[in-house]
């Protein structure tokens, strides 16, 4: 019931029947209530995200028999019909409102590529803390689908070794794991065979037994068979009476071709509005604040162009290389693994428009405005390294192409950095820098806005150290350890007059002791709920490959050589010749550098 | 050498070797006048030099005096700025200019100076002054040679006032060694001579000891006057006629009170004026010595990203916010002729609000930014009795402890009306700030002890979080908090999402808290304007038409409280004041952030 529903996890639907009974006439009043969550533990509030669930069961009944389903496709970003969604909400028909008390609804996730690491590692792992945190419907299943032959208590036992318990809340830790596997199960079956999926359909409809059904499927497979995989579930697994949706991962795609063919061949058997691209950064916890800040503080806004801003910079490293697994990653290379989606889309929230509502559509409307202001990334705007082995002490590290799985001849980038640019009113000049690479000194991903310098400083002569450069920056560190700090300057304290760099900041550890939930938990349960600000849509994914294509398909051509760099060094010097080259000094490697 | 202890005290170490001793001959005189062209302080002292040495010879240099804002002495500013041959020149003396600069005299000796502290058997003398004098020696920051004189009516010997300064010295946290051999060499330097405040014959023989210390070489001094202000011109007459520097500057520090209202003020700015030219008095605010104080100026004017939200479009309104957690604890004598308002408000709340709200200054000069406040004062709107809370404390008893009330304490008349507490609201008639209040509250016997500015912004225009929270976003703005004291702190209040699967908001800080940045001691106010006073620099002393406008801005309403009787609101001790203070921000649709759930 409702109220089993701890107050943080507000957003998470209630399937109750009884919760609907509540103020069914007030449903037209409350509809445009935003999607995204809220939480208080009031009884209004309650009420409040009930009927959120329930608008959010409307996008649920419009696939399947997708009769006049309104849903925003490719391309037609911005058009009225996006608003239809939030405006005719009394359209919307309820379905379960005409039996309240009679039906039941049930949930049933299919992992399918249960034996493989992201599903070990992050998928269970997310899921069994969103029962944990009271976050999944009361009836729920989870299917675990691969090729392996495996028994339901095999798919246990695996998982098992995966899941915790969040820190703070031990308690009955052992007990709601033991719930939550009874809960698992598996079946094993080829990613291609419908026949497979047909067996599989089979058991869900058992364990659903006759209640309303909504599927959620999962693909944690390589890209390759994505196709046949939604073929199959499409045609023998999706749920009669209720909805059916499939969560993709990158990546999506190698270039616009091969993306707008993926694209195509999803849409033969889904609808966009089944499909959830997952960027797991845009569930990052400091990615979901950005807006936040952006769009509920004053002091922000005003400085957010090109008038103040000088430039951005996005920064991704990770301080290991493929570990002899680059063989996917050869394939891709850094500029298509991180930059062209995590990167991009964290760039097209930093610097997209005021969007009308929090709502997806009106979200992502911005996100593609942004994206097709920009120029297509040149090649002279980009340097891309790859690390050679190193040797520091006594323990040798093994360069890229010492990599197995790797051939030995490989130009792939394991190291990108790249100048782009909005050419719109707000942003026209202003560079955005991006870097992202492997085997690197740090692990770290931030954003850092370096502000213009102060015209007519007064305490420019005051200063040994040329004030113009010392300019206000506001950093925020996406991970590890999620903090913003803005820095400013300031007098030393004492007789003098000396002035210094230093931080406002709010490191989050120190502020929320809490621990910050894994972003697979937030996307896994804005899927579940329908909520689809943080997955791309079609449109913005052709507007992200637009850019990075023609570049990508240049240095593939002209073979062109990256520039080696020593594993766990800062990466590349051709980083900070590209930002010479549009005047910027990179936040990260600066000698004050936090 | 000069060089040797000035790695620190000046903002610019170098600049002020040569320049806190003053040349005059009248040659250099007029190269070093060019060099106020720089903006930082010590090249400003320069500057003054030149000033100096015109009380003398009384040439027709031209001073900002009061009311005189705007003066010829900018457009030179400007012209030499451009020079830049010249000031490179000026920046990097060849030796021999160094020599020069440095104030050696003819016979190659350095100046000296020599610091009176008129009243060193006070309270003030004893808590704030040597001690600030040691910390100064401590750091290297005073002159190689320099003379330290106890005035006052007691008997005394040097040795029972050197032993009376040692009590209250010490040093530094962090700096821990050579400390008692350190105070010791101070305390040597540390005499008494005992006189009449209004004897220049008393005065006489102070000046002939000072002679006797200050030997041949060029005397600059400076007159601490820590005395009540009814026998401050009696003091400055003597120490005027009869203990001036033959050759060097002196300079006259007073504190406040700096009269009751315009009519006393002006009289007693008046009467030293008799005595004194306008560069010679040092009225002091020590408030302005603060830390934060002081960076208030560098945080609007070095950061690109505060300038654009400081007006009237963004701001909502400010508050400057002082309280204290005593009473006047059996000293209230000298407090009830006074009140808050002229004890507080009227100078160190106005005088930080008179930085906050300033326009950008021309430069960091001393006049230049005193320009700039004077402008601020003069846009402002005299106080309204209705603009106005008052409140005074009354006991209070506390798990078996009582407090008294304001008018138990014996030195304070039963029937007082003096306020204790007070709030009010100010604004400025000019295009930045107009239609903002600018509160002010202060306060004794309240539940804490603070200073501090509160800066709240607007709400954001068409905020699309709105509905997203239960409470009201628009009344969770953004709020720039600078805490003065205690526990000096920068923070901005800014809502961010609660980490969480909910979309929950939240208002958070971003914060700079000097002890965990700076684990220095931050100095007493007192020691930097003290180390101002000795270098003639005086952006952190108030000019008489600054003094003149302030007084301008409370004398209606003082006058109208002592008029009409208003009775104060009581408040208990230890309260957290007279609810009337909310009702007056409520008026301009204020709250006061200090008072506030989550401050």
């Amino acid at each position: 019931m409702a109220a089993h529903f701890s107050t943080y996890s507000s957003s998470s639907p209630t399937f109750s029947p009884s919760s609907f009974n509540h103020g069914t006439q007030q449903s037209a009043k409350f509809s445009v209530l935003q999607p995204s969550t809220s939480s208080f533990p009031t009884w209004a509030s309650r009420i409040r995200l009930k009927i959120q669930t329930r608008r959010r069961f409307r996008i649920k009944s419009s696939n399947g028999h997708s009769p006049n389903a309104i849903s925003l496709q490719d391309g037609i970003a911005g058009s009225p019909l996006g608003k239809v969604n939030v405006e005719h909400p009394e359209k919307e028909d309820f379905f379960h409102f005409s039996e309240p008390g009679k039906i039941e609804f049930t949930l049933s996730i299919t992992v399918v590529g249960a034996s493989g690491d992201l599903a070990k590692k992050k998928i269970f792992p997310a899921l069994f803390a969103l029962y944990y945190e009271d976050c999944l419907p009361e009836n729920f299943t989870i299917f675990g689908y691969a090729r392996t032959k495996l028994t339901d208590e095999e798919l246990r036992n695996m998982i098992s070794k995966t899941l915790t318990c969040r820190i703070d809340k031990r308690e009955n830790c052992e007990d709601k794991m033991d719930k939550f596997l009874k809960r698992c199960y598996y079946q094993s079956g080829q990613y291609d065979s419908e026949e497979h999926f047909a067996e599989l359909d089979c058991k869900l409809k058992q364990k659903e037994d006759g209640k309303l059904s909504n599927r959620l499927f999962y693909l944690s497979i390589p890209p390759n068979i994505f196709v046949h995989v939604v073929r199959c579930a499409s045609l023998k697994a999706s749920s009669a009476n209720g909805w059916t949706r499939v969560i993709v991962e990158k990546p999506f795609g190698r270039d616009s071709e091969s993306s707008g063919e993926l694209t195509r061949s999803l849409k033969q058997y889904l609808t966009e509005d089944q499909i959830f691209r997952i960027d797991h950064y845009l569930g990052k916890e400091l990615v979901e604040n950005l807006s936040v800040l952006r769009f509920s503080n004053l002091v922000f806004e005003p400085l957010w162009s090109r008038n103040y801003i000088r430039n951005v910079q996005f920064i991704f490293s990770e301080d290991f290389g493929t570990e002899g697994r680059g063989g996917y990653f050869d394939n891709y290379g850094i500029i298509r693994d991180i930059m062209q989606n995590h990167l991009l889309q964290i760039l097209a929230l930093f610097a997209m428009e005021t969007p009308v509502s929090l709502a997806a559509e009106d979200i992502r409307n911005e996100k593609v405005k942004v994206l097709r202001s920009m120029r297509p990334l040149q090649l002279e705007d980009v340097v891309v390294g790859q690390y050679k082995g190193h040797s520091k002490g006594a323990k040798s590290y093994p360069g890229y192409t010492d990599d197995p799985t790797v051939s030995n001849d490989s130009l792939t980038p394991t190291f990108a950095a790249a100048a782009l640019f909005i050419n719109n009113a707000r942003w026209d000049g202003v560079p955005f820098l991006m870097k992202a690479g492997k085997a690197l000194n740090t692990k770290r991903a931030e954003i850092r806005v370096q502000f213009r310098h102060v015209p007519g400083n007064l305490y420019k002569h005051n200063f040994g150290t040329d004030l113009d450069k010392a300019t206000n920056e506001l950093v925020l560190h996406v991970q590890p350890d999620e903090a913003i700090y803005l820095k400013i300057n300031n007098k030393v304290p004492g007789l003098g007059m000396k002035l210094d760099r230093s931080d406002l900041n709010l490191l989050y550890r120190a502020r929320y002791p809490r621990e910050i939930p894994d972003a697979y938990e937030r996307l896994l349960l804005d899927a579940i709920e329908g909520e689809r600000r943080l997955f791309i849509r079609s449109d913005e994914l052709d507007a992200a490959w637009a850019l990075f294509t023609p570049v990508l398909k240049e240095l593939e051509e002209k073979k062109i050589v990256p520039e080696l760099y020593p594993y766990g060094s800062r990466g590349p010097v051709g980083a900070h010749y590209l930002a010479a080259k549009h005047n910027v000094r990179w936040g990260d490697l600066s000698s004050e550098d936090s | 050498m000069a060089t040797l202890y000035a790695t620190h005290c000046g903002s610019h170490s170098k600049g002020y070797a040569y320049s806190s001793f003053s040349p005059i001959n009248g040659v250099q005189n007029q190269r070093l006048a060019f060099s106020s062209s720089f903006p930082w302080r010590d090249v400003s002292a320069k500057a003054n030099v030149v000033l100096q040495s015109r009380r003398n010879s009384h040439q027709k240099a031209v001073l900002m005096q009061d009311g005189a804002v705007a003066t010829t002495v900018t457009p030179i500013k400007n012209e030499t700025t451009l020079k830049k041959s010249n000031d490179a020149s000026m920046s990097i003396p060849s030796l021999e200019e160094y020599k020069d600069f440095a104030g050696l005299d003819v016979n190659g000796n350095e100046p000296t100076v020599s610091i009176t502290v008129v009243g060193a058997s006070g309270d003030l003398a004893k808590k704030k002054i040597f001690p600030a004098l040691f910390a100064l020696y401590y750091e290297d920051c005073l002159p190689k040679h320099f003379t330290i004189y106890g005035y006052a009516r007691s008997k005394m010997t040097d040795a029972e006032l050197r032993n009376m300064v040692s009590r209250t010295l010490t040093c530094r946290i962090d700096k821990r060694e050579n400390c008692d051999e350190k105070m010791e060499q101070f305390l040597k330097r540390c005499f008494y001579h005992s006189g009449r405040y209004d004897s220049e014959e008393n005065f006489a023989q102070l000046d002939k000891k000072l002679r006797e210390h200050e030997g041949e070489r060029v005397s600059n001094r400076l007159f601490y006057l820590s005395i009540p202000p009814n026998i401050f011109i009696d003091a400055v007459r003597c120490a005027s006629s009869s203990a001036s520097s033959a050759n060097g500057w002196t300079r006259v520090i007073v504190e406040k009170p700096f009269g009751r209202d315009s009519e006393s003020s002006s009289a007693l700015t008046k009467a030293l004026k008799q005595y004194l030219e306008e560069d010679q008095i040092f009225r002091i605010d020590h408030y302005l010595g603060k830390e934060l104080v002081e960076n208030l100026s560098v945080l609007r004017f070095s950061n690109l990203i505060f300038e654009p939200l400081w007006s009237r479009q963004y701001i909502r309104n400010v508050q400057f916010i002082f309280s204290e957690d005593f009473g006047t604890e059996g000293r209230g004598g000298y407090f009830d002729h006074y009140g808050i308002i002229r004890d507080i408000m009227q100078n160190h709340l106005l005088q930080m609000l008179a930085l906050f709200a300033m326009e950008t200054p021309v430069s960091l000069d001393a006049e230049d930014i005193r320009n700039e406040k004077v402008k601020v004062l003069r846009s402002m709107r005299p106080l309204q009795l209705e603009d106005v809370a008052l409140g005074q404390y009354k006991n209070h008893t506390k798990g078996g402890v009582t407090y008294p009330a304001y008018t138990d304490d014996k030195t304070v008349p039963k029937d007082s009306l003096t306020p204790t507490f007070a709030a009010a609201a100010l604004f400025i008639d000019n295009a930045r700030w107009d239609g903002v209040p600018f509160l002010m509250k202060a306060g004794k016997a309240l539940h804490t002890k603070r200073a501090e500015i509160r800066v709240q912004f607007r709400h954001v225009p068409g905020n699309l979080y709105n509905r997203n929270f239960g409470t009201d976003l628009d009344q969770a703005t953004n709020e720039l908090v600078i805490r003065v004291q205690p526990d000096e702190a920068i923070y901005l209040k800014i809502n961010n999402k609660v980490p969480g699967l909910g979309m929950r908001l939240d208002r958070s800080n971003l914060n700079l808290h000097y002890a965990a940045r700076y684990s220095k001691e931050i100095p007493d106010a007192y020691e930097r304007l003290l180390l101002d006073a000795i270098e003639g620099e005086r952006r952190l002393f108030i000019r008489s038409d600054e003094l003149d406008a302030a007084w301008a801005l409370f004398t209606p309403v003082l006058k109208e409280l002592e008029e009409k009787k208003i009775v104060p609101e009581y408040y208990p001790y230890g309260g957290r004041g007279p609810v009337g203070a909310h009702y007056l921000a409520a008026k301009y649709k204020v709250r006061w952030g200090d008072l506030t759930v989550d401050q």
